[in-house]
């Protein structure tokens, strides 16, 4: 159900020197060239929706689907590195499945899945009723879900894009790519960069702008923090992307020259803006989960995250050394010496923010009462696997032995024990700790625990033997790999090819069981009560699912883990005070509802974002296929455009409902069916 | 979920949700705009996106340093630079940035005539100025210099083409500023509309002020 | 070291207090990290005075990284087990211990700060260019081709006459080689585990990588740049001889051309060769029948504009980027497991009739593409020109391979 903004009746801004009053602004003056929608039900309900909660349900819906997607993609390359000389695939789709693997997974999984924990979760923690710009949030959503079906696209049309994710010129010019598929991944990465791009500019005005009464920068949760260190990240490094792919697309479109070496083009410049933005946007994948378990773990151990500021400026710091860390993805480039030594002894300096948490983590566990949910064992596994990878990390933050250990298995194994140990592992224990949230149904914790155990198994089985693999000497993008090469001994490449095969299929088998649990709980689940973990943050102060306007009266914060401090009170005992809980998460609701706000605002559904979104594959197909098809779409465009900014900020006045009787004394009912 | 909701705003608004840029922010008995920072979401936003700008303009920018020696057997910045001819434009586009100024002002006093007065004239400089920059490239074009001739080329139409584009824009903006208000559409505040859109319009103003520097007047 | 920290994080997430499997981990890993044998790449078996150094760097890092894992795994483990939920009471809602933090931010970055000095020093130690022996290495798709320039030395030996071969990179043993690397059409990386770490291989600049073998042998490598469609065949080794056998290989390299005897199959073959290969593959001094030099234009078919040198090619053991044996499986593994002393003469041999692995080039002879994926399809190449990347399929007729089999079974 829908709730509709009501136009004020009083008149809009005026400061002291008021000539005369500006005319007011009735939702039917200020109509447009349509109405705003109103259904509440229905797929109109969501595909219209401005609410951040279903926009970050359809956000994490969709990057589900495209992590199955690149799962299944990681599956038949573990496939084909079963055995040696292997022809499972052949070696221009293997070419294509290792690029739209770690694309999908990266773009198309990791990011949006933690943009739909931000949408849905930042404006609950931090006691708002909506992010800043919902019809940009709105627009946002439908740009990844178009961008990531447009990349993916390829795959029908002609061969998807063959040159890794990393694109390294002068292998993406059209001379050495003739198939369309790098052009659907340069567009494909344009479309879902606005995407990230509006996304940050909102988030961190919702973050800065629109706290509850009370909470301070040092009482935001962290899961907010971590957000709105990511959400700077990804403001920042965006547009150095956008510039790399615009000079790799006028290149492959237009016959620019920037990576033409025939005309004395550095093929290091795309390196530069690469990794410029690559490596920030390591840092974007990881923070988000990192802030997840830095919920998961309090909630579970019952006491306050440990070192609580050196957390949040860890991460802070993690944040801004990220920028002069780029060029250690580009050690056997040939630098030059200086250069070299300089980024090799920044990337070590990152390592210490990073031990801080690790530390303040397990310490966070050190002396609690600790609660060993499916949530909380994904968050002990984070911990663990992420240290190994951080280990692993060190090892080639020393250049010399990086220069062995680059574009080898090694790399693959560090980066995976980050990335799935690290981000995803966290995402899942975020699935976990929120879904009664979310959905109002509790996740079998039982298959879940099945699920952690399989996922946190595989893990090590796939990726551990990738360290073997690497330091044995064997490089990363290879199709085959020569028996003549595997070796004898403990360390040969054919066995630990194959138990990291049998891994893989060991993590999907726990995947499958998550995708299970959600089947069979949506279908006769308990009923989740709205604090089922005895939480600690705002986001518990609501509703299993939160309503619509999330709060109906917006909390006054008077201290970090606001909730859990509502819920406990010190009581003197005659063995001296103790911490007793003298009211549940449903009674400190209920004496937030007494209070509720007469006056809730909330922004009315629009047609405009899906139609803006869906004008930029349209312009992407054409510059591929057919210019007058982007004319098109640019036409369809700046209809999106002005319909946007013409758009009644309002439904019309007759689709409200009359007031109801009835409903308490500062209560009217204004819901639209 | 159907016991709540109202819609007037004499409330107390503490975090009203959804207010968009189209307006209707939230503005309280007194007119007042509460948010934690003080600072509205809209120009908050407009700054945050500036910021981004500031990054892209720099990858263009960076490029443009690395590749403007190497002409190849194409004409370089010597022999194509009208440099007096850019100075004008450049002067114009300077201007127009006074005019905004005034316009902003306008705005304050609720000055609506004034107001679309200078916008339309701010509008009419950024219009020459991108005038001047179509002009510029044809002679350059005539001269040799294509798109595709060298990496010099390439990355000099990329990098003020950008910017040309982020002008039009800007123009277009500006264009439609003055008819909103001309028809009273606002719902909003009006003169911080007025002011975000000069943030804008400033911003592209500056980075001309370092391209102009950058490209032009500084030496290969 | 790997092997360890895995086992570690199984048994701390098994919340088991995991001390002694985790000492138990420990100790198998140290054991097993001199378990590999016969593994060609392994940068544990550093061969060379710049893979040792780099060898001596990564294993104190792969140490001290052992030892801070066990110590947080085991700090991870006890506070699973210790502090599970048996009923305690809330605990008190601390929140940290500055003191403690400052400490625990001091130390990783005391010694990270002990790890980064030595790494440093190593960076500009291998950035040297104090040699005795500079080649020219250049990487196009899909395979390395190496440049030995006339009039210079390599290890006191002088070249009188420009050596160009492909694949196996020749040098002599004990002596500080200089490769200076660059490409010909994307970027590649040359890499020999034991010998050096990798270094790119871009086109338009100039890299250099130190080489250095301490004993005969050979040292198997692979191109660590992604570099297209048969980026996983290109691979190449790095043959290392004592200084009298490497002036044996660079005087049979500069030797003059020999023409088959008239009347063999090879004769023909010399003909054919002409006819079919000659357009791309260079053969020094070959003449056609009226004296006239034959000279290959490569550059006019193929988009690197190059093709391997087949002069010597029978001095090499394996071909098309080291991808495809040209010697059985059975006398590869003598040579690769010959001792020093006796590996110079074995390898000097060649490809012997006895050795020979005629199956492989037959293959190859009859559709080259279809051994090695290399863009050959004449349908696809509009973003080329025509030009191929890789040999094209030549449609050559059995007796034509028995033919240039003949002939070039000669080139050694």
């Amino acid at each position: 159900m829908a709730i509709i903004e009501r136009p004020s009746l009083a008149p809009a801004v005026i400061g002291d020197e008021v000539a005369s009053p500006p005319a007011l602004v009735t939702p039917t003056a200020a109509m447009g060239v349509f109405k705003r929608p109103v259904s509440t039900t229905g797929w109109k309900s969501w595909v219209f929706t401005v609410d951040h909660k279903k926009l970050g349900i359809m956000y994490g819906a969709v990057a589900l689907f495209f992590f199955l997607v690149g799962g299944a993609e990681a599956l038949l390359i573990r496939l084909q590195l079963a055995a040696p000389d292997n022809t499972v695939l052949s070696a221009d789709l293997y070419n294509q499945m290792f690029t739209m693997h770690a694309t999908t997974m990266v773009f198309l999984f990791v990011m949006p899945m933690a943009a739909a924990f931000a949408n849905y979760f930042i404006p609950l923690q931090i006691g708002a009723r909506d992010v800043a710009f919902p019809r940009i949030n709105a627009v946002g959503f439908w740009l990844f879900l178009f961008g990531g079906l447009f990349l993916n696209s390829a795959w029908f049309l002609g061969g998807a894009a063959d040159g890794g994710w990393f694109m390294y010129s002068p292998n993406s010019s059209p001379l050495f790519s003739p198939s369309h598929g790098i052009d659907f991944w340069l567009l494909g990465l344009q479309i879902t960069g606005i995407a990230s791009l509006v996304g940050a500019m909102n988030l961190i005005v919702t973050i800065l702008n629109m706290r509850a009464p009370g909470m301070s920068l040092m009482r935001m949760p962290v899961f907010t923090w971590m957000q709105l260190v990511t959400q700077f990240l990804l403001l920042f490094a965006m547009p150095v992307i956008t510039v790399a792919l615009f000079l790799l697309g006028f290149q492959r479109n237009f016959g620019a020259a920037f990576f033409d070496v025939d005309k004395g083009a550095d093929p290091l410049l795309w390196q530069h803006l690469f990794w410029i933005f690559g490596h920030p946007e390591v840092y974007i994948i990881i923070l988000p989960s990192f802030g997840i378990i830095s919920e998961v773990l309090p909630t579970f151990a019952r006491k306050p995250l440990f070192g609580y500021k050196f957390v949040v400026f860890s991460g802070a710091a993690i944040g801004f050394i990220g920028w002069g860390v780029w060029a250690h993805h580009m050690f056997a480039s040939g630098l030059g010496p200086v250069s070299v030594a300089v980024f090799s002894a920044a990337t070590m300096l990152v390592a210490i923010p990073t031990g801080v948490k690790i530390c303040n983590w397990t310490l966070t566990l050190w002396g609690g009462k600790l609660w060993f949910t499916t949530a909380m064992n994904f968050a002990i596994g984070v911990i663990v696997l992420f240290t190994i990878g951080g280990l692993s990390g060190v090892t080639h933050a020393s250049a010399p032995a990086d220069t062995q250990q680059t574009d080898t298995y090694h790399i693959v194994a560090h980066f995976h024990y980050v990335i799935v140990g690290g981000a995803v592992m966290g995402l899942f224990a975020g699935f976990y700790y929120w879904w009664p949230k979310m959905f109002g149904k509790m996740l079998s914790e039982r298959m879940g625990k099945w699920n952690f155990w399989l996922m946190f198994f595989g893990v090590n089985l796939t990726f551990a033997p990738m360290h073997i693999l690497g330091m044995q000497g064997q490089p990363r993008r290879m199709v085959v790999w020569p028996s003549k090469l595997t070796g004898e001994g403990f360390f040969n490449l054919g066995f630990w090819n194959k138990v990291a095969t049998l891994g893989s299929f060991t993590i999907a088998l726990g995947v499958l069981l998550f995708v299970i649990n959600i089947i069979i709980t949506t279908k006769k689940g308990a009923k989740a009560p709205l604090d089922p973990w005895d939480a600690r943050t705002l986001e518990w102060l609501t509703a299993s699912p939160p309503k619509e306007h999330n709060f109906d009266s917006i909390p006054t914060v008077h201290a970090l883990d606001e909730f859990f401090h509502r819920k406990y009170e010190e009581v003197d005992t005659a063995d001296g005070a103790r911490l007793v809980k003298v009211k549940t998460g449903e009674e400190v609701l209920a004496i937030e509802e007494a209070a509720g706000d007469a006056h809730i605002h909330l922004p009315s559904p629009s047609y405009w974002p899906i139609v803006l979104a869906l004008s930029f594959p349209v312009i992407a197909y054409g510059i591929i296929f057919n210019r007058m098809l982007s004319v098109v779409g640019a036409g369809i465009l700046v209809i999106a455009l002005f319909g946007w900014v013409l758009e009644p900020s309002v439904a019309d006045d007759s689709d409200y409902d009359p007031p109801a009787e009835g409903s308490g004394p500062t209560k009217e009912l204004a819901s639209i069916g | 979920m159907a016991d709540i909701t109202i819609h007037k705003s004499d409330a107390v608004q503490v975090e009203a949700a959804g207010h968009d840029e189209h307006g209707h922010n939230d503005h309280g008995p007194g007119g007042a705009h509460v948010t934690a920072t003080g600072l509205s979401n809209n120009k908050m936003a407009m700054w945050l996106f500036l910021g981004s700008e500031c990054l892209l303009f720099g990858g263009l920018i960076s490029t443009y340093m690395l590749y403007r020696g190497r002409q190849g057997s194409g004409p370089g910045p010597a022999q194509v630079f009208d440099i007096p001819l850019t100075s004008v434009s450049s002067f114009i586009l300077l201007m127009s940035s006074l005019t905004m100024v005034l316009a902003v002002n306008a705005a304050k006093r609720l000055d609506d005539k004034n107001t679309r007065l200078w916008l339309m004239a701010t509008a009419l400089l950024g219009a020459l100025f991108v005038g001047g920059q179509v002009y510029e490239f044809t002679a350059f074009y005539q001269e040799g210099l294509g798109f595709t001739t060298s990496l010099f080329s390439s990355s000099f139409f990329t990098l003020t083409g950008f910017h040309g584009v982020h002008v039009t824009l800007g123009v277009v903006m500006l264009i439609a500023l003055a008819a909103i208000i001309g028809r009273g559409r606002i719902t909003g505040d009006k003169a911080e509309v007025v002011e975000i859109v000069g943030l804008y319009w400033h911003f592209v103003d500056v980075v001309w002020v370092v391209i102009f520097t950058l490209v032009y007047l500084i030496p290969a | 070291m790997e092997q360890s920290e895995n086992m570690q994080s199984r048994s701390c997430g098994r919340r088991v207090a995991g001390r002694r499997y985790v000492a138990l981990a420990v100790g198998v890993g140290v054991l097993l990290a001199g378990c590999a044998k016969n593994a060609p790449q392994d940068t544990f078996q550093p061969a060379g005075s710049n893979a040792r150094k780099i060898d001596g760097l990564q294993r104190e890092l792969f140490y001290i990284s052992g030892v801070v894992g066990v110590i947080v795994f085991a700090f991870v483990g006890y506070a699973v087990w210790k502090f599970k939920d048996r009923g305690q009471e809330i605990p008190e809602q601390t929140h940290g211990n500055p003191k403690l933090e400052i400490l625990l931010t001091i130390l990783p970055a005391v010694i990270l700060a002990v790890v980064a000095v030595p790494s440093i020093a190593a960076v500009f130690e291998l950035d040297k260019k104090d040699n005795d022996c500079v080649i020219n290495v250049t990487g196009q798709q899909w395979w390395w081709e190496y440049d030995y320039v006339q009039g210079s030395t390599c290890g006191g030996v002088e070249i009188t006459k420009s050596i160009v071969t492909s694949s196996e990179l020749v040098i002599p043993a004990d002596v500080d080689v200089l490769l200076r690397i660059t490409s010909r059409d994307v970027i590649h990386s040359y890499w020999i585990p034991r010998l050096n770490g990798k270094r790119d291989a871009v086109p338009g600049r100039l890299h250099t990588l130190r080489m250095q073998a301490d004993q005969p042998g050979i040292y198997t490598g692979q191109c660590t740049e992604f570099c297209g469609l048969s980026h996983a065949r290109m691979r190449q080794a790095a043959v290392a001889l004592n200084k009298a056998d490497f002036q044996t290989w660079v005087t049979n390299q500069t030797a003059d051309y020999v023409a088959p005897e008239a009347g063999t199959l090879a004769a023909t073959g010399e003909g054919t060769f002409q006819a079919q290969c000659s357009k791309c593959h260079q053969v020094n001094d070959l003449k056609t029948a009226d004296g006239t030099p034959v000279l290959a234009a490569p550059d006019l078919y193929v988009v690197s504009g190059v093709a391997p040198n087949l002069t010597k090619l029978m001095t090499r053991t394996a071909f098309a980027g080291w991808t495809f044996d040209l010697i059985s499986a059975e006398c590869r593994d003598k040579l690769w497991n010959a001792p020093p002393d006796e590996f110079g003469a074995l390898y000097l041999q060649g490809v012997t009739p006895e050795c020979f692995d005629e199956a492989n080039l037959r293959t190859w002879l009859r559709n080259a593409p279809a051994m090695k994926p290399m863009y050959a399809d004449p349908a696809k190449l509009a973003a080329t020109g025509g030009k191929t990347r890789g040999m094209p399929n030549l449609n050559l007729t059995e007796n034509q391979i028995d033919e240039l089999i003949a002939y070039l079974l000669e080139r050694k």
